[in-house]
């Protein structure tokens, strides 16, 4: 963890920087006078932010304590990532359907895609949970409450 | 409940049985034919939804085809009409919103550029009753009394609630020389809470003071006409600020909609102006009923389009 | 007293008594699929209730709203994945004790909070909404602003190991809040030209990507640990005490449980808090008041209890403000007004001197319908528990699928994926980096209240500080909140020493 509170307080100083400096000049508008400023809260904020990342850095390295056995590991493991990819590409498959053909074709594909994406591969299931879950959902929303979804 | 669902399963079946007959454009002669989607630029539960729905459901009686209302919020409904310019003008996607998103957001929001004539309208239903609302023993009774009491009281607190608000106390204060601090708002509930709990003097209210004759009184309406359910009450105008602003709920369809389309909608909403269930709704939430027809709908929005801009150009307003 | 005797017999008819169940149960489910909740369930219902009877429908609602609010914990329970930010602090210790086989447990506890403080929350609103509506009007601006800035800074100071990252946290997620129109000159800020985002970040799909699809990818992650925990779980044998309540855990519980009814009460009168606020300033009363506070967050039973206590009791207090001045102090009382009109009433003083009768009916069917929560409560944690049986690799696809739902219809628009899905990354790097996702979304949801509050009352006060002295209240509050501070920089040593002190017992 060390390492990683060093590397993000760096990287908020950077992203509390580059806000202050950039986005929020160009984002937000000057009020006429008499207003409070629009950009007062957010510039506080970033300022907030850039000086905790900057102590956050500080007290890390101040803090000597050796580093102990979960300290060393680093705090995403290589698991998380590949999951954080394999779901991420799920939805970015469904929101391509849900854009271009339709959006059951996307609610499908969110449960396919996962499922086969987590490592199930009984065709049975595969085929038995979409069907149930857009089902009772159909059921739910569209017969008993009487709403539209999409 | 069993109604609604006899309903949505005749509407599915009439789909189905329009979807067979091939995709062919749909005919406005025996338009409508399948349900009807109506978009409400507001979260579920407001005022303007609550009409929305009272209408629906008139309208859907009268048209026999069910109608599906969609709430897609955003930017005080810009969102929804930005969304309903992409829709086929076929008369199966309708908005039912305040007619400002056209004739008061584009002076307003920089992004919001619709003009009267991206869309088309089926008529319009009710009128807000927009006014100066303060306190029932506030010691004043028009805007007259009221400019006496504030140069008396200087330092007094007006609430505000949107910079159309704020510049109805502008043109006053500037006239007048009245030192006054505007104290920000966000909602009709924000704005109760300040009046009943005399954090402010006077604010803007859309109408929903109504709602408590015991406890607010309003000193000038806000509108071009006089409020019915406050009728001895001067307009803005008459108070000599000409800056009356008229807001009103009207069908909003996309740009190239059949005439005849619009004229059928615009007589199954003319039904809601008689149906005791809608008449009873809006009583309650002291909405008055104000129907207009197809072509009185376009004027409305023309005229209104142009007098608000005048308005807002005369007050130094920009779009931001 | 008459009416509500009155009341009780009109409720008590098989008719309205069904509409109720209905509507707790319907609330119930919704509540405890991931990603749906609250407000989804109460604004789907409202063109149900078009077909019903005043009484029935408004009943209904209520019910709707009970039922999803004690549902809520069912998922942050056991999936920790909270369905609406106010029941994240119940996953703090709920999901520790269903990963440790007390999933029964926890959610009995759970229920049994719900009920409690929603019932004499209840009680309160039938007894004293008109005199106390009128006191909660002395609270303006001022006084919310101080009263604000106090909950920021006590809810902050609890949240995560490292305070430094508790803040900095808490800052995005005021910052977050930032975005959309300005309230006083409609000024676009940081919406980069997006229309949608001119009205802010919605909370709903932001909640559900950072608390349920990111907690989803990180249980992805780990997916052979869980599955192996869960087959530990039930090879070990059970015992019977893991399934209930037991008397010690009550005489734990219960002091908690009041805590956060009167937490929770208060807050659903004052306007703009909100059930998160409730639920959290209740969940760091009893971590602040337990003997052992380290221990929070490793399933500690009255943090359950403290937690969904409060949650619930906002509900029927929120309905204070809304019945004897007809100012909604939640959503739910925002869409129930529109439910209210729908039949004729208009919610308001003049609603109780006009139809003294039908607001004895309501309050007699909101005190049925916590009756009724209990029941379906109690058979519902039954069937709900035999969830964590199910590999985890079955339940991803079906969550991140409701998760998907509850987001697309908070708009009706792909826009609120997109919401989602980037707070998910955002949810996801900040549950890895140990920066607490609880103080952003207090921050998130209290940020705006701050804001405007404050330039009200600078605007009130004739931009004088002097002028404080006549808002003893306001005074009140800003002295909590130094204490605060001061507690906050001396208890983050020594709950430092005491994490040295637990890693040694490790």
């Amino acid at each position: 963890m060390r390492r990683a509170d060093i590397i993000s307080g760096m990287v908020l100083i950077v992203f509390g920087l580059v806000m202050l400096f950039i986005v929020i000049p160009t984002q937000i508008d000057t009020a006429p006078d008499g207003f409070v400023s629009p950009s007062l809260v957010p510039n506080m904020m970033m300022i907030l932010i850039t000086f905790l990342a900057g102590l956050l850095i500080i007290t890390t390295i101040r803090n000597k304590a050796k580093e102990t056995q979960e300290d060393a590991a680093p705090p995403i493991s290589k698991a998380e990532l590949v999951a954080f990819l394999k779901l991420g590409s799920v939805f970015a498959i469904a929101l391509m359907l849900y854009l271009w053909v339709a959006p059951l074709a996307a609610g499908i594909a969110i449960i396919v895609g996962s499922l086969v994406a987590l490592g199930e591969r009984r065709p049975f299931i595969i085929i038995v949970m979409p069907t149930l879950i857009l089902f009772g959902i159909w059921l739910l929303f569209y017969k008993l409450l009487g709403t539209a979804i999409v | 409940m069993s109604l609604s669902m006899k309903r949505s399963l005749m509407g599915t079946m009439v789909a189905l049985a329009v979807g067979w007959t091939g995709l062919m454009p749909a005919m406005a002669a025996d338009y409508p034919t399948k349900p009807i989607t109506m978009l409400i630029g507001y979260k579920a539960g407001g005022q303007t939804d609550l009409v929305g729905r009272a209408t629906a459901r008139v309208m859907s009686e009268q048209l026999g085809v069910p109608i599906n209302v969609v709430n897609k919020p955003g930017a005080g409904g810009a969102v929804a009409a930005a969304g309903l310019q992409r829709e086929d003008a076929d008369g199966y996607t309708i908005m039912f919103h305040a007619n400002s998103v056209i004739n008061t957001a584009p002076f307003l929001m920089k992004r919001v550029t619709f003009k009267p004539e991206d869309f088309e309208y089926a008529g319009m239903i009710t009128a807000y009753q927009a006014g100066l609302v303060t306190q029932k023993d506030a010691p004043f009774d028009n805007l007259e009394e009221f400019v006496t009491w504030a140069k008396a009281n200087p330092g007094f607190s007006y609430g505000s609630l949107s910079p159309a608000s704020r510049m109805t106390m502008d043109q006053i204060s500037q006239k007048e020389g009245l030192d006054v601090n505007i104290v920000p708002l966000k909602g009709g509930g924000d704005m109760i809470n300040a009046i009943l709990g005399k954090q402010v003097v006077l604010a803007l209210s859309g109408g929903i003071h109504n709602n408590y004759p015991d406890e607010m009184k309003m000193i000038s309406a806000l509108t071009t006409f006089r409020h019915p359910s406050a009728p001895d009450v001067n307009t803005i105008g008459e108070n000599g600020y000409p800056i009356g602003m008229d807001t009103r709920t009207v069908l909003i369809l996309p740009k190239g909609a059949p005439r005849d389309i619009l004229d059928t909608l615009a007589n199954a909403l003319k039904a809601a102006e008689t149906d005791e269930g809608f008449k009873k709704i809006v009583a309650t939430a002291n909405v008055p009923i104000m129907y207009f027809d197809v072509d009185a709908s376009y004027k409305e929005m023309q005229d209104s389009y142009t007098s608000n801009g005048a308005i807002m150009k005369n007050a130094g307003i920009e779009p931001k | 007293m008459d009416y509500l005797i009155t009341g009780f017999y009109h409720v008590l008819t098989p008719s309205t008594l069904l509409w109720v169940t209905v509507g707790v149960t319907l609330g119930y489910v919704l509540g405890a699929l991931p990603g749906l909740g609250k407000a989804t369930g109460v604004a789907v219902a409202i063109p149900m209730t078009f077909y019903l009877e005043p009484v029935t429908a408004i009943a209904m609602l209520i019910g709707i709203a009970k039922g999803s609010g004690a549902g809520s914990a069912v998922s942050a329970i056991l999936l920790n994945t909270p369905g609406e930010p106010s029941s994240a602090p119940t996953a703090l210790d709920g999901y520790p004790l269903a990963r440790q086989g007390k999933a029964q447990k926890a959610l009995k506890m759970g229920l049994f909070a719900s009920v409690i403080g929603d019932f004499i929350s209840t009680l309160v609103l039938i007894v004293l909404a008109a005199p106390l509506a009128r006191y909660a009007l002395l609270i303006g601006p001022i006084e919310l602003c101080a009263i604000l800035l106090f909950s920021l800074t006590f809810i902050g100071g609890l949240a995560g190991k490292s305070l430094i990252k508790g803040l900095i946290a808490a800052a995005f997620g005021v910052f977050f809040a930032t975005v959309g129109l300005e309230t006083e000159t409609f000024i676009p800020r940081l919406t980069f030209d997006i229309l949608e985002l001119d009205s802010g970040i919605s909370l709903v799909p932001m909640a559900i990507g950072m608390l349920a699809i990111a907690e989803m990818i990180v249980q992805a992650g780990n997916m052979k640990k869980l599955d192996a925990e869960t087959a530990n779980m039930y090879s070990k044998g059970r015992k019977k005490e893991d399934n209930i309540v037991t008397a010690s855990d009550w005489r734990r519980s219960l002091p908690a449980i009041f805590r956060g009814t009167l937490i929770g009460s208060i807050v659903g009168i004052l306007p703009g808090l909100g059930a998160s606020v409730g639920s959290f300033l209740s969940y760091g009363a009893t971590k602040k008041a337990s003997k052992t506070p380290e221990k929070f967050g490793t399933g500690m039973i009255e943090g359950i209890a403290a937690a969904e206590s409060a949650d619930n009791a906002v509900v029927p207090s929120s309905f204070i403000p809304l019945f004897a001045l007809g100012i909604p102090g939640s959503v739910i009382a925002a869409i129930l007004i529109a439910a209210f009109v729908l039949h004729g009433l208009t919610p308001g003083p003049q609603m109780f001197q006009k139809q003294p009768q039908m607001v004895a009916d309501i309050y007699a069917a909101m005190l049925c319908a916590s009756v009724i929560l209990l029941a379906v409560g109690y058979a519902g944690q039954r069937l709900f528990s035999q969830i964590i049986r199910v590999p985890i690799r079955l339940i991803i696809p079906g969550v991140m699928f409701l998760c998907c739902i509850g987001a697309y219809m908070d708009s009706s628009s792909v826009f609120s994926i997109y919401v989602m899905l980037f707070f998910t990354v955002i949810g996801f790097i900040a549950r890895k980096l140990d920066f607490s996702f609880v103080t952003f979304l207090i921050g998130f949801v209290i940020g705006p209240n701050l804001e405007l509050t404050f330039r009200q009352a600078i605007q009130i006060l004739d931009q004088q500080a002097i002028n404080l002295i006549y808002h003893p209240i306001a005074i009140i509050f800003i002295i909590l909140t130094m204490v605060t501070v001061v507690w906050i920089a001396r208890g983050s040593g020594s709950s430092k020493r005491a994490a040295k002190a637990a890693e040694v017992d490790k």
